[in-house]
This record gives structure tokens, C-alpha cells and sequence, in this order.
């Protein structure tokens, strides 16, 4: 078995998983949540949507081909994304069942994978509930906390298996204490941040709900002031970044600093991407990227942590 | 180009990619929901009476969003569930007053004015919500020709659709009343009507 099997797997599901939060992002900001109306048939008696209008079944009103096939895309999606963690689950079992590659010394890479896969599940089954519940806006939050909650414990599984074949590399980094600690802070900072964002994303369309006819402008004036806290602890990431970067100016080791660089452009990316909603009637391509760069941000903060910890 | 810089060219085309294909299909999406808004049928003339007396006619429909139901208020299976969500919707546009509801009856010689009145009381909490009576052989011919719904042995058979009838009198959309997802439709079409003017 190739050395690196495990390691390509990680990477595998970890990708498709940020191309599923990207899909996911675009059923949302195109409105196609309820493109079908049940879960896992698109209809009660079928299973995919019609290619054609003609095939559309009696009875059924007011349907969309379109969004049908934007929503479904989302699930087939979602389907492939479970494969390539069963697939991940299986290799982790064989590996420490088989002790390859002196799998057993990193017990957690098994852990990390069975619970990928529970989380995958329950997300998949809080998709079924979304469509259940017409699109209850705390389920969407719920559901997209679930997926960053999968692509972190993906992100922690790359790096991991990264470093248990490439062991050289990383053998012999002086451990920064300060660093370490800050990277932990600036990864529960983000994760508070994006609740502060879903909470605006949730009470907007609450409020849309509720007054429909408020203009979207409008909308956000009705929320109250917590929303400056989003927009003021993203410039207090942004300063913290760039300390994060500072102390990493001289580290060894090249892809932390890479990776330190990522998440201070990023940072800004999402601010000026923030900025642009709230200014120019919030886009849709514009909160699409900024719910994905958010969901990037959390998987990368875990691997530049792992990097600098020495086992 | 040095290996980095490969890199980030890839990166960079990959998301420009995908933002590309991301604002492809958000318009895909918008053109497909303005296309399923488009007007189907004009509203043929018609005139019924509203409970209070008033004449209602098909003039009454210009210049504003109407939905339109058919109803009977001996009903007990469909019609509270119906009449409920019309008061639901009533509700979330009730800062709007180019919004207005229609409930036709469909079983005119027991519902007379006074039991509408009283249904009337028991649904709408605006005055934007008519309730009109009218010769059975009319509605039934409003209903088929004007709505293209079906009304057959009445009163029970009548359609559970709503019909939402855009300012120029024309019939843009249909959606099943008695299902939550239908409605909530409903409810982002009229709000894609208001901004269209």
C-alpha cells in the first residue's frame, strides 16, 4: 500500500468538503433551499428532478427546474463528500488494525476520522431537517456551523498524516509557547466571530421574514447594535494577524510562514468583502465568499497550530 | 515563474473560476425566478359583491398585488388551513398597501353576506381582504376559464391553489395553499413584485 494513501485521502475529502460549503453557500445566496421539497427524493415519489418541464409530476406547483437542480447538486455533492470520508475511515481503521507505517503512535488520526464521518452524517441529516422545516434560519446556521466543524477535524487530519510521513521535516522545530497560545486564541476569536456573523445572516432573514416589504437596506438598520462587534473584532483580527505574523518572521519552517501570510490576507479579505455587503446592498457573490473565506480561515489556523507543535 | 508563484497563479484562477460559475448560476437562478413570475392569463371581467354590500370587480385588481383563493366556510379540511395562511400573509405585508387578498366562495347559498362578515372576523385583521358571493355558475366560470382551476362538484371540489395576479390584472403564478414551502414562495414572489413596481 502506497506510504501516502492516507494522506491523499485526507486531502481528498478536505477539498471536496470546502467545494460542498461553496455549493452550499451558493444554494443559499441563490435562493434555491427549497428547489426540492422533500429530503432525500426530490418529490415524494421521485428521486431526481425532471431534466425537462414536461416531466414535471401533476399536482406538484410552482416548480423551479433550475433551483431544483441547484439544490440537488448540493445533495449529490453531499453524497460524494461521504464517500471520500468513508473511504478516509476506512484506510484509518485498516492502518491502525495493520500498525502501517507506525500508524498506532497517532491514535488521534483514528479518532479524528470516525468522528469526520459522524459529523458529515449529522450534517447531511440537519440538510434533510432544513428542507423539513421550510428553511428554519437557525437550522441553516446549524447546518453550516456542522460543516466548519467537519472541514476543521479534515484540516487537523491532513496536517497530522502530513506530518507522520514527512516526520523529518518537522523534527527538531523549536516550540514558541507565545505563538502556540496565539494561534488558540485567534482560532476561538474566529469561530466567535463567524457566530457573530451567522447571528446577522440569522436575525436578517428573520427580520425579512417577518416584514417582507422592509427594503433590504433597511433591513439591517432593524438589528441592533451588536452588529458593529462583528465588524470591530474583524479589525481587532486583522491587528492580531499581523502579530501572529510578526512573531512568525523568522520561523524555519517555510509553510508556516506561508500559511501565516494566508490568514492575514484573508483577514482582510473578509473585512473588505464585509465592508462591500453593508455598502452596496449585500451581493450575493459577495457573501458567498465571505462565509467560504471564513470556513478557510478556521481549517488553516488548525494546520499552522499542528505545525508548530513537536510530538 | 518560481514554484510559489505557480501556486498562487493556480489558487487564483481557481477561484476566479468559481466565482465565475458562482454568479452563473445566481443568475440562472434570478432569470429562472423572474421567468416563473412572468404573466401567464389576463383576468377575464368578472363582478361579485364583498360581504358589506360593495360591488367588487375585476377593475378592483389594477394596480395591485391580489391573491386570490376559493373557499367555502363550511369547509373543514383545506379552507382553515387556507384562510390561515392568507392571515399569515396579511400580517408580513401589512405595511404595504399595494398588497390586497380575495377569497371567493364557492358554496354562494349558504354563505350568505353575514356569515362572510363573521369568517371575515374570524380570518382578516385588515381591510385589504375581501371576501366576495356571487351566481354560482359565474364563479364556477371564473374559476376554470378566469383562474384555470378546477371546480368541480362543488363545494367540496374546489382548488386548494393560490393565485397571485400581478397590477396589471394578469395572472403571474399558482401555488398549493395548504403547503408551508408553497407559501413561503408566495410570500419572496410578492415581495420580487413590489420591487418590480
Amino acid at each position: 500500500m502506497k506510504k501516502k494513501l492516507f494522506f491523499q485521502s485526507a486531502v481528498t475529502a478536505t477539498i471536496l468538503s470546502y467545494l460542498l460549503i461553496f455549493i452550499g453557500g451558493l444554494v443559499r445566496v441563490s435562493g434555491a433551499g427549497m428547489g426540492c421539497e422533500d429530503w432525500p427524493k426530490c418529490f415524494p415519489d421521485r428521486w431526481f428532478p425532471p431534466l425537462s418541464s414536461d416531466q414535471i409530476p401533476i399536482g406538484v406547483d410552482s416548480f423551479n427546474l433550475t433551483l431544483a437542480w441547484i439544490e440537488y447538486g448540493n445533495r449529490l455533492f453531499g453524497v460524494l463528500v461521504g464517500i471520500s470520508i468513508i473511504v478516509l475511515t476506512v484506510l484509518a481503521i485498516h492502518y491502525y488494525k495493520t500498525n502501517y507505517n507506525n500508524f498506532r503512535s497517532y491514535p488521534s488520526l483514528l479518532f479524528s476520522s470516525v468522528l469526520s464521518l459522524i459529523v458529515v452524517i449529522i450534517t447531511g441529516l440537519l440538510g434533510a431537517e432544513l428542507v423539513w422545516s421550510v428553511l428554519d434560519p437557525f437550522i441553516k446556521t446549524l447546518h453550516m456551523l456542522f460543516a466548519l466543524a467537519l472541514v476543521s477535524i479534515l484540516s487537523y487530519i491532513c496536517i497530522k498524516s502530513y506530518k507522520m510521513i514527512n516526520a523529518k521535516l518537522f523534527r527538531g522545530l523549536k516550540k514558541n509557547p507565545i505563538l502556540s497560545k496565539s494561534l488558540i486564541f485567534l482560532w476561538v476569536l474566529i469561530v466567535i466571530e463567524i457566530l457573530l456573523g451567522t447571528g446577522i445572516r440569522t436575525n436578517l432573514e428573520l427580520v425579512s421574514i417577518e416584514n417582507p416589504s422592509l427594503p433590504k437596506g433597511e433591513q439591517l438598520n432593524a438589528l441592533s447594535s451588536y452588529k458593529y462587534l462583528h465588524s470591530l473584532l474583524g479589525f481587532g483580527l486583522l491587528f492580531f494577524s499581523i502579530y501572529i505574523n510578526y512573531h512568525l518572521r523568522d520561523h524555519s519552517l517555510l509553510l508556516a510562514k506561508q500559511l501565516g501570510y494566508f490568514i492575514l490576507a484573508m483577514v482582510a479579505l473578509q473585512i473588505f468583502l464585509g465592508e462591500l455587503m453593508v455598502f452596496f446592498d449585500l451581493p450575493q457573490l459577495t457573501r458567498l465568499f465571505h462565509t467560504w473565506g471564513s470556513s478557510w480561515l478556521v481549517g488553516v489556523i488548525i494546520i499552522l497550530y499542528n505545525c508548530m507543535k513537536n510530538e | 515563474m518560481n514554484e510559489l508563484n505557480k501556486k498562487l497563479f493556480i489558487a487564483f484562477l481557481i477561484i476566479f473560476s468559481l466565482g465565475m460559475i458562482a454568479l452563473l448560476v445566481i443568475n440562472t437562478a434570478t432569470n429562472s425566478k423572474i421567468q416563473d413570475l412572468s404573466p401567464k392569463y389576463d383576468v377575464p371581467n368578472f363582478e361579485l359583491t364583498n360581504f358589506n354590500g360593495d360591488i367588487f370587480t375585476d377593475n378592483d385588481l389594477i394596480n395591485k398585488i391580489t391573491i386570490v383563493s376559493f373557499i367555502f366556510t363550511r369547509c373543514e379540511g383545506a379552507c382553515p388551513i387556507m384562510s390561515k395562511n392568507f392571515r399569515d400573509l396579511q400580517t408580513s405585508f401589512k405595511d404595504s398597501d399595494l398588497v390586497q387578498f380575495v377569497s371567493i366562495t364557492v358554496d354562494p347559498e349558504y354563505d350568505s353576506d353575514s356569515i362572510l362578515k363573521s369568517f371575515s372576523n374570524q380570518y382578516s385583521n385588515n381591510d385589504n381582504w375581501y371576501f366576495l358571493r356571487g351566481d354560482i355558475l359565474d364563479i364556477i366560470e371564473l374559476s376554470e376559464q378566469g383562474f384555470k382551476l378546477s371546480a368541480s362538484l362543488l363545494p367540496g371540489g374546489h382548488s386548494t391553489q393560490f393565485v397571485l395576479v400581478g397590477q396589471k390584472k394578469q395572472i403571474r403564478k399558482f401555488y398549493e395553499g395548504i403547503v408551508d414551502a408553497n407559501v413561503m414562495e408566495l410570500q419572496n414572489d410578492i415581495v420580487t413584485l413590489i420591487n418590480q413596481g
